[in-house]
């Protein structure tokens, strides 16, 4: 790039100009001690809760503990040059991100600086990390679907905007899979992506974007990434920063989709901030407000109505909603999803899809429980022709789950039994599907139409998916306004006879 | 330590209250206390105090001992509760606690100038005026001068803090042009 030097001298003219230099007034205390990132401060009296403080060398903390004599701070990155007796600074703000369209494409680490060496970002919008989720009155119900191109998703445990949808399962189950395949499936469907990466390794995080670049998601889509190196205090802000870019969208008429990945590692972020704060530790060493650390974070995906979108864009939007989809992502140690944190969860969102170790293992990926895998709302925002076309199919899954168990100990079954099992193995190996290939609309209902009228019946169950491929291609090339009929306008049903 | 501050609160009030409810006692424990705190402080008594071979008794009667034309009967008191107590070491920290009561009571507060120069006897007036104004207290100006603010002064009273030195401007333009 090429510096023109005029331009410079002139910003810098503008901006030695633009300073004030009034004399400055400002609340001084001094570092008692420093341990581990915690920093208690003797004197700041008029410091306020949440408040951002200012160290010497361009290093900023936020006040957690107000205490009698004594102030508990956590510092924003590192901390090494910190000592004793240094002066720290109140500076009368809440800690602030940038928000905005210029995000888009970049990752950024918790406080919204560039981590990608792509250059600075101009956003000339700031945005607190914590603000108060939107009441009643300035909701409205869950009724667009968010498509996730997963069928398995799309058919049983549908998701609207606006929504909070957990994805649970222990490790190596295929949660971020799911997360990932679910961002590239936005593409051309006017929704903001919002990846927070909490305490992963560095290299998945890289791995996550470079597979997002090659399916071109990533011009729609903002990652914030805190790894497992970087310190707690910045593990445990990432999502409330990663909500505030989605809230931007929101807040002007848009969609936005935000992925906290995951939740766990953010728990145990700020258990650790709380315990070197000496607040007393409750169940699992947790502190006693880690419900409303999550509660208060997922509150804020939400689906706004018009009004309020008019009151907050000052009239320059009018007569549109906005959105925010939230999937929080929570990792279970041994499928025991009776621990704290995931209790938590699963009471505050909307739905949960449960990944299960075992089906990973015996091949069915997305290895999606569908017993116990719900969604509270989503049905009402699912696509017409799918919601007619997969009715039944998660219960008749679930059915068969359980009939598959007991079937392994009798040797000779009813005709009934027999069917309603190769039904099922059958629909099972439907539902699978592969990594990095999102289906439209159509080739869900397809599939979907193809199983409810036991299409799939004589064909063998190893071949289903050649099958399924086949018909897909067949459909795209020999009847491609059908189609894209469906996919323009995924009511359509009479049409389905034309296929017959 | 913020932590002996708190333990050092209760016994500040104690001592204070006594001292208000005594004839002209305010300014005589605050120099009874000053005096205490740093005998306390000394290298050999504090050797003794941190001994473990000596009972609270025989520390609180060689502090009487030292300290003997400073106290009253009210103060020694105070004195051999606090070596009971095993809280001799706080002594400092009591006294910073009740010099702030005490500047609360009498509505004054001290004020560190730190500038460039030498103010001038004029200078000092008008800024303990301008002061007195601004925090409603009668100001008590401790000047010290320190070259390497270039200009302007520092003035720190309490928390409050205001820079209008010329590094600290230097300093904001630098960071201001750095964004």
């Amino acid at each position: 790039m090429q510096l023109n030097p005029s331009e410079i001298s002139d910003l810098i003219r503008q901006r030695i100009e633009n300073f004030e230099a009034s004399a400055e007034l400002r609340n001084e205390g001094t570092v008692v001690s420093l341990t581990d990132g915690i920093v208690r401060i003797h004197g700041l009296e008029d410091v306020m809760a949440g408040e951002m403080l200012e160290f010497p060398g361009n290093t900023f903390g936020l006040a957690l503990n107000l205490e009698r004599d004594s102030v508990g701070s956590v510092v924003l990155g590192s901390y090494e040059h910190l000592q004793e007796g240094d002066k720290v600074k109140c500076t009368g703000r809440i800690l602030e991100v940038p928000v905005g369209p210029e995000l888009l494409g970049r990752v950024v680490n918790s406080l919204g600086q560039p981590i990608d060496g792509k250059g600075p970002i101009n956003s000339s919008l700031s945005s607190p990390i914590e603000k108060v989720a939107p009441g009643v009155i300035e909701r409205q119900s869950v009724g667009q679907p968010v498509q996730t191109g997963l069928k398995a998703i799309d058919a049983m445990v549908p998701i609207g905007r606006g929504q909070r949808e957990l994805i649970i399962g222990d490790r190596q189950t295929g949660k971020t899979a799911v997360a990932i395949d679910t961002i590239i499936n936005q593409k051309g469907k006017n929704l903001f992506c919002v990846y927070v990466a909490i305490g992963q390794k560095n290299s998945s995080i890289a791995g996550v974007v470079r597979k997002l670049e090659e399916h071109g998601a990533m011009e729609y889509t903002v990652v914030v990434a805190s790894g497992a190196s970087d310190p707690a205090s910045m593990q445990f802000i990432a999502p409330y920063a990663g909500c505030a870019m989605g809230e931007y969208f929101r807040d002007r008429g848009q969609d936005a989709l935000i992925i906290y990945d995951d939740l766990t590692k953010q728990a145990w972020a700020y258990r650790q901030v709380s315990l070197l704060l000496r607040r007393p530790p409750g169940r699992e060493a947790y502190p006693g407000d880690v419900f409303y650390l999550h509660s208060r974070l997922l509150e804020r995906a939400s689906r706004i109505n018009a009004d309020e979108v008019e009151r907050l864009t000052n009239g320059e939007v009018k007569g549109k909603t906005g959105s925010l989809t939230a999937l929080p992502v929570i990792e279970t140690q041994a499928g025991d999803v009776s621990a704290f944190v995931p209790t938590n969860v699963i009471s505050i969102t909307d739905g949960q899809i449960f990944l299960e170790a075992d089906l990973f293992n015996a091949g069915v990926r997305p290895a999606i429980n569908a017993g116990i895998s719900v969604s509270r709302v989503g049905g009402a925002a699912q696509t017409g022709i799918i919601k007619k076309l997969s009715g039944g199919i998660r219960v008749a899954l679930a059915q068969y789950r359980e009939l598959a168990a007991f079937a392994q100990f009798a040797s000779d079954l009813d005709e009934t039994t027999r069917r309603q099992l190769e039904r099922g193995q059958r629909v099972t190996e439907l539902m699978k599907q592969k990594q990095y290939s999102p289906l439209s609309v159509a080739d869900i209902a397809i599939s979907l139409f193809a199983a409810d009228r036991g299409y799939l019946d004589d064909v063998d169950v190893s071949k289903i998916g050649d099958f399924e491929s086949a018909l897909h291609s067949f459909m795209n090339s020999q009847h491609k306004d059908l189609m894209d009929g469906i996919n323009n306008d995924p009511e359509i049903q009479r049409r389905d006879r034309k296929r017959l | 330590m913020a932590e002996l501050t708190t333990i050092a609160r209760p016994y500040a009030r104690a001592a204070f209250e006594i001292a208000q409810s005594e004839e002209g006692g305010l300014q005589r424990w605050s120099e009874m206390l000053q005096f205490v705190a740093t005998v306390v402080q000394d290298k050999t008594i504090q050797a003794v105090l941190s001994s473990p071979d000596h009972d609270s008794r025989y520390k609180a009667g060689l502090l009487l001992k030292v300290c003997a034309d400073q106290l009253s009967p009210t103060s020694s008191n105070f004195i051999k509760l606090l070596a009971e107590n095993h809280r001799l070491n706080v002594l400092p920290d009591i006294v910073e606690v009740y010099e702030e009561l005490k500047a609360e009571v009498e509505k004054t507060v001290e004020a560190e100038v730190t500038s460039a120069f030498e103010l001038t006897e004029q200078q000092r007036q008008q800024l303990a005026k301008a002061l007195s104004q601004r925090l409603q207290r009668e100001v008590v100006l401790h000047c010290t001068i320190d070259q390497s603010l270039l200009g302007g002064a520092i003035i720190r009273a309490g928390d409050l803090v205001i820079d209008g030195s010329a590094q600290g401007r230097l300093a904001k333009l630098g960071a201001r042009l750095s964004q």
